[in-house]
C-alpha cells in the first residue's frame, strides 16, 4: 500500500496465528484426555487393572502437551530466550500463571504416565524406567488428584489467556474458558478412543469405552450451549460486540465455523448416533467419528483465534 | 508530585505532512517496515465543496492502565518511575501477548532486536536531556504539545483545561495519555 504514512503490515489485528491455535488445541487435548482417563478410573470398580482408555490417555496427554509447548516456544520471536519466562513472573498476566501451571502439569503428567504404563515400558525398550515407575507407585493417589486439578487448570487457562484481551469482543467473554475446557474434553475422549482401539486393541463393546462414549453426548451438548451463550452475549451487548457476530456470517472463518466446527465437529457425530447400533459401534466407524470430533475442536480453536482477533472494539 | 506526561494532538493544526513520523524514525533508529508513529489521513468527510480530512495520530497512547503491562509474562513491559510505559528489551521473549492485547495496535516486534517496540515519548534520549520528543519539536504547524499535566502552569495542562479534547477507546478503561483536539474545519488534500 502506498500511503504517505507508511507500511500498514504491523497493524494487522491478527497477531497470533495458527501455531497458537494448534497450541490451544494440544493443551485442551492433553488436559481433556487425562481428565477423562482419571475420571473413568475413579468411577470404575476394576482399579487394579489399568484400562485401555487410561493407558491411551497416558500416551496422548504428555505427547500432546510436549507438541503444544514446542509450538509455543518456536512461535516466540526469541525462542532461545524462552527460559526468561520461567524465571520472571508477573501474576497479573494469565500467561505467567499458565507457565506455572504447565511447569507443574508437564512433569507430573509424565510421572503419572510412567505409573500407568509400567507394564508396557519393557516392551517399548524403556525398561530402565520401570524402577522409577515402581518408586512413584506409592504416591499414585496424590499424583492422580494433583494432576486432575492441574489438568482442569491447563484446560481452562488457555481460554482465560485469550479472554483477558478486552479489545476483542469475541474473545473477551466469560464463557470462553468453559467452552475451551469442554471442547478439550471432547477432543480428549475422541483421542482416547482412537488410542484404545488402535494401540491396545480394545473391543468396541468394552465397558470403559462405552462409559466414555456415554459422556460424548452431554459434553457435545454443553459445547453447543456455550457456543450459543457466546453468540447471544455478543448480540445483546451491541456495538462492537454485535458487529463481531459477522464472524459467523462473512469471511473464510465463517466457513470454517459452519463446515469445520458445526458440520464436521457436531453434525456428523450427532447424526451417526441415529445409525443402527451395529454399524456405529464398529471399530472403523468409531475411529471415523473420533477423527471428526478432533477436526471440529481443531477448527474451533482456529475460528476463535482468527475470527476473535479480526473484530476489535 | 509525580509527573503525568501527556501529549495533545491538535487535529485542526495538523496537515498530515508526516514530518513527525520521519523525525521519530531518525531519532529512534526505527528499522524499515515498522513504525512507532503514523499520522493517517482519513476521509474526505462532508459534502463538496466543504470537504475535510481527519488526521489520526497512531502511536502508543501511554495508557495509565496499560493492557500490555498487565499481560506481559516477564515484566519486560513496565511502567517506569516517570509513569511512562516502556520495554526492557533484554527481558522480552517475543511472545507477542502485548502486541495482541494492545487495543490501539501500536506495538510491534522490532525486526532487529526481536523484542516488542513502541513509542516511549523519547524518554531515554530527548526527554532525558530535558528536551521535547522529536515529533513535537519537528512539527511545522505546532500541532503537538507535550508536557507534565500535573503541573497546572504547563502548556499541556492549560490546553487540556481550555479546549474540548477526546481520547481513543476510553470505554476499555485504558486511560490513554494522548489527547486529541477534534477537527472543526477542513484540511488540505494529501
Amino acid at each position: 500500500m502506498n500511503n504517505t504514512w507508511g507500511d500498514m503490515a504491523q497493524y494487522d489485528p491478527v497477531t497470533w496465528n495458527w501455531v497458537i491455535a494448534v497450541y490451544l488445541f494440544m493443551a485442551g487435548l492433553s488436559a481433556g484426555s487425562i481428565l477423562i482417563g482419571i475420571g473413568l478410573r475413579w468411577y470404575s470398580k476394576e482399579k487394579a487393572l489399568e484400562s485401555a482408555i487410561l493407558k491411551s490417555a497416558a500416551i496422548i496427554s504428555p505427547l500432546a502437551i510436549i507438541i503444544g509447548l514446542a509450538c509455543l516456544v518456536f512461535d516466540l520471536t526469541k525462542p532461545f530466550d524462552f527460559w526468561l519466562i520461567l524465571v520472571n513472573y508477573n501474576f497479573s498476566s494469565v500467561m505467567s500463571i499458565g507457565v506455572l501451571a504447565l511447569l507443574l502439569y508437564s512433569p507430573i503428567g509424565i510421572a503419572y504416565s510412567l505409573i500407568v504404563l509400567r507394564d508396557e515400558l519393557s516392551q517399548w525398550q524403556l525398561g530402565f524406567l520401570v524402577p522409577v515407575a515402581d518408586a512413584l507407585m506409592p504416591m499414585r493417589k496424590a499424583i492422580e488428584v494433583v494432576l486432575f486439578v492441574l489438568a482442569i487448570g491447563v484446560g481452562a487457562y488457555t481460554g482465560f489467556l485469550i479472554s483477558a484481551m478486552n479489545a476483542y469482543p469475541l474473545l473477551n467473554t466469560a464463557v470462553l474458558p468453559a467452552l475451551f475446557l469442554v471442547s478439550g474434553l471432547s477432543a480428549g475422549a475422541a483421542a482416547n478412543a482412537i488410542g484404545a482401539l488402535l494401540m491396545f486393541n480394545t473391543h468396541p463393546h468394552d465397558a470403559n469405552l462405552s462409559k466414555m462414549h456415554g459422556l460424548e453426548l452431554p459434553v457435545m451438548l454443553s459445547e453447543l450451549m456455550f457456543l450459543f451463550m457466546l453468540f447471544c452475549a455478543l448480540y445483546f451487548k451491541g456495538g462492537a460486540a454485535a458487529a463481531a457476530l459477522a464472524s459467523i456470517t462473512t469471511g473464510v472463518w465463517a466457513s470454517v465455523f459452519w463446515v469445520g466446527v458445526v458440520g464436521i465437529g457436531f453434525a456428523i457425530p450427532l447424526l451417526t448416533m441415529l445409525m443402527p447400533s451395529q454399524t456405529r459401534h464398529s471399530k472403523g466407524m468409531m475411529i471415523a467419528v473420533a477423527c471428526c470430533s478432533l477436526t471440529g475442536v481443531l477448527a474451533l480453536r482456529h475460528f476463535v483465534i482468527y475470527a476473535g482477533q479480526s473484530y476489535i472494539s | 508530585m509525580s509527573k503525568r506526561y501527556v501529549m495533545v494532538h491538535d487535529e485542526n493544526r495538523c496537515i498530515g505532512c508526516q514530518a513527525c513520523s520521519v523525525a521519530c524514525r531518525s531519532e529512534n533508529g526505527t528499522p524499515e517496515g515498522v513504525t512507532r508513529l503514523q499520522v493517517r489521513v482519513e476521509g474526505p468527510f462532508g459534502d463538496a465543496p466543504h470537504l475535510h480530512f481527519k488526521y489520526n495520530r497512531v502511536s502508543c497512547q501511554q495508557c495509565e492502565n496499560a493492557p500490555c503491562v498487565t499481560v506481559c509474562p516477564t515484566g519486560a513491559a513496565y511502567v517506569g518511575e516517570d509513569g511512562l510505559v516502556s520495554i526492557k528489551e533484554d527481558k522480552c521473549v517475543g511472545c507477542m501477548y502485548c502486541v495482541a492485547a494492545c487495543p490501539y495496535k501500536v506495538r510491534f516486534i522490532n525486526p532487529e532486536t526481536k523484542a516488542a517496540d513502541k513509542c516511549n515519548f523519547c524518554k531515554d534520549t530527548r526527554l532525558a536531556r530535558g528536551e521535547q520528543p522529536a515529533c513535537v519539536t519537528v512539527c511545522p504547524t505546532d500541532a503537538l504539545t507535550f508536557g507534565d499535566a500535573n503541573d497546572p502552569s504547563s502548556e499541556v495542562a492549560k490546553l487540556i483545561n481550555t479546549k474540548a479534547t477526546y481520547q481513543e477507546k476510553t470505554h476499555l478503561g485504558t486511560k490513554p495519555r494522548v489527547y486529541r483536539i477534534p477537527t472543526k474545519r477542513g484540511g488540505i488534500q494529501s
